[in-house]
């Protein structure tokens, strides 16, 4: 009896201990994410960390099917206002950097998602700047990171390996 | 806590419900709106009709009123032109490896010979946005779809690859991205695994320009040689050109009524 009770006090100061770590951990992966444009979310930023998924899946279906454009739950009007540059003026990319705002979240819990295998991970701008240089290097802009995209997808499912 | 999130989502939900019942309204209205459009034309011929079928607010869903599509004319297009592949290229941000030959095509520039008379015609060929499209037929898991104004698409998040629509397409049209990208622009999303084609620059027309990349720059080299218009509208430029000059199909034969048409082929 006493045993099961030890095991209990035991696995609850672990538990206590890991929650400690992990909000420790988040804050800390939180901190260096540059912050977004605007004071505001679309919408409560408590509800959008446990829904964002919901509105984004919604939106989705609506642009492709419906030609159905609003601005406040697009991906690319996520990605425009979250994903800003750092102090040295670069964008971090979800690929290899948990300095981007999806990626800070997602490493962290292990979630492994493929919105950017197609979807743009920084504002067009951005995109365009490194088109730019590719062209000015004369190099194929789709070339530009592949040993890292494939390094991220072994990653992820390391992670969601782990995991479980 | 979890109470607070359900008490959110469920408000969502019913802004949500709220905002269904105001598209129907707005559906609604729009109707009504094109009638008005309609019977205005009577009294002034020649822009509102146009005006009314391509202003559409982001929200609205696209509807059957308009149907577009594009005329080439054969006779002002030249050979040695390339400038309606480069800049779909760069509009949606494709980049061939130079002699590739799976590398995703959108639009390309075909020359054919007539071996008796020796008569050369150039001309540019992308996915013909047929009314009846055999990719949509025979796509297993509906991601192959036609939007009600007559733009055919593929919905990538339902693409599994099979490419059984590259088979069925008469024209070629559909390619395979084979490989990783990187650099993709955020208006053209596309990755490995999935099939595309040409949109008919979809994020332009939702965006209210109603042209296509093609045709602007076919323009602006001074060919003129595509028009891009709404089929439906008598009174657009397009519709008017069919019209006096007619256009054929390629592969009219097999009844598939396409959305891009030819004159002079």
């Amino acid at each position: 009896m006493m045993g099961v009770i030890r095991i209990n006090i035991v696995s609850n100061v672990l538990i206590g201990l890991l929650l400690m770590l992990a909000s420790t951990t988040l804050i800390a992966d939180g901190n260096k994410v540059p912050a977004p444009k605007g004071d505001q979310c679309v919408e409560d930023p408590t509800w959008m960390r446990t829904n964002h998924f919901e509105t984004v899946l919604h939106q989705r279906d609506e642009t492709v099917l419906h030609g159905i454009r609003t601005q406040k739950h697009s991906l690319k009007n996520c990605i425009d206002c979250h994903i800003t540059p750092n102090e040295n003026g670069e964008y971090a990319r979800y690929s290899n950097s948990e300095e981007h705002f999806c990626a800070s979240c997602h490493t962290f819990a292990a979630v492994s998602v493929d919105c950017f295998q197609c979807h743009a991970d920084r504002p067009e701008s951005a995109v365009r700047e490194a088109i730019k240089q590719h062209t000015a290097n004369g190099t194929n802009p789709h070339q530009d990171m592949k040993a890292s995209a494939s390094e991220l997808i072994l990653k992820s499912s390391l992670l969601s390996a782990q995991s479980k | 806590m979890n109470n607070v999130v359900t008490k959110a989502y469920k408000l969502l939900r019913k802004s949500e419900q709220a905002t269904d019942t105001q598209q129907t309204d707005q559906s609604k209205r729009s109707f009504i709106g094109g009638l008005v459009g309609a019977s205005g034309l009577a009294v002034a011929p020649g822009v509102m009709l146009y005006e009314t079928a391509s202003a559409k607010p982001a929200d609205q869903a696209v509807t059957n009123q308009v149907r577009w599509g594009m005329l080439v004319n054969v006779n002002q297009c030249t050979e040695d032109c390339n400038a309606c592949v480069t800049a779909c290229n760069d509009e949606h941000g494709l980049w061939p490896e130079e002699g590739s030959s799976t590398d995703s095509q959108w639009i390309r520039k075909l020359t054919v010979k007539d071996p008796t008379t020796e008569n050369t015609k150039s001309f540019p060929v992308m996915c013909q946005h047929c009314e009846h499209p055999p990719c949509v037929d025979v796509c297993p898991t509906g991601a192959s779809f036609k939007r009600e104004d007559g733009i055919v698409l593929v919905n990538m998040h339902t693409c599994i690859g099979c490419r059984y629509c590259m088979m069925a397409c008469p024209y070629k049209a559909r390619s395979f991205v084979h490989e990783v990208l990187e650099n993709q622009l955020p208006s053209t999303p596309r990755g490995k695994g999935c099939v595309d084609s040409c949109n008919m620059c979809v994020h332009k027309i939702d965006a209210g320009e109603n042209t296509t990349a093609c045709a602007q720059a076919c323009e602006k080299d001074g060919h003129q040689a595509i028009v891009f218009g709404d089929l439906n509208d008598s009174q657009s430029e397009i519709s008017k050109r069919l019209k006096d000059f007619g256009g054929t199909q390629i592969r009219a034969d097999l009844g598939l009524n396409t959305g891009v048409r030819y004159q002079g082929l």
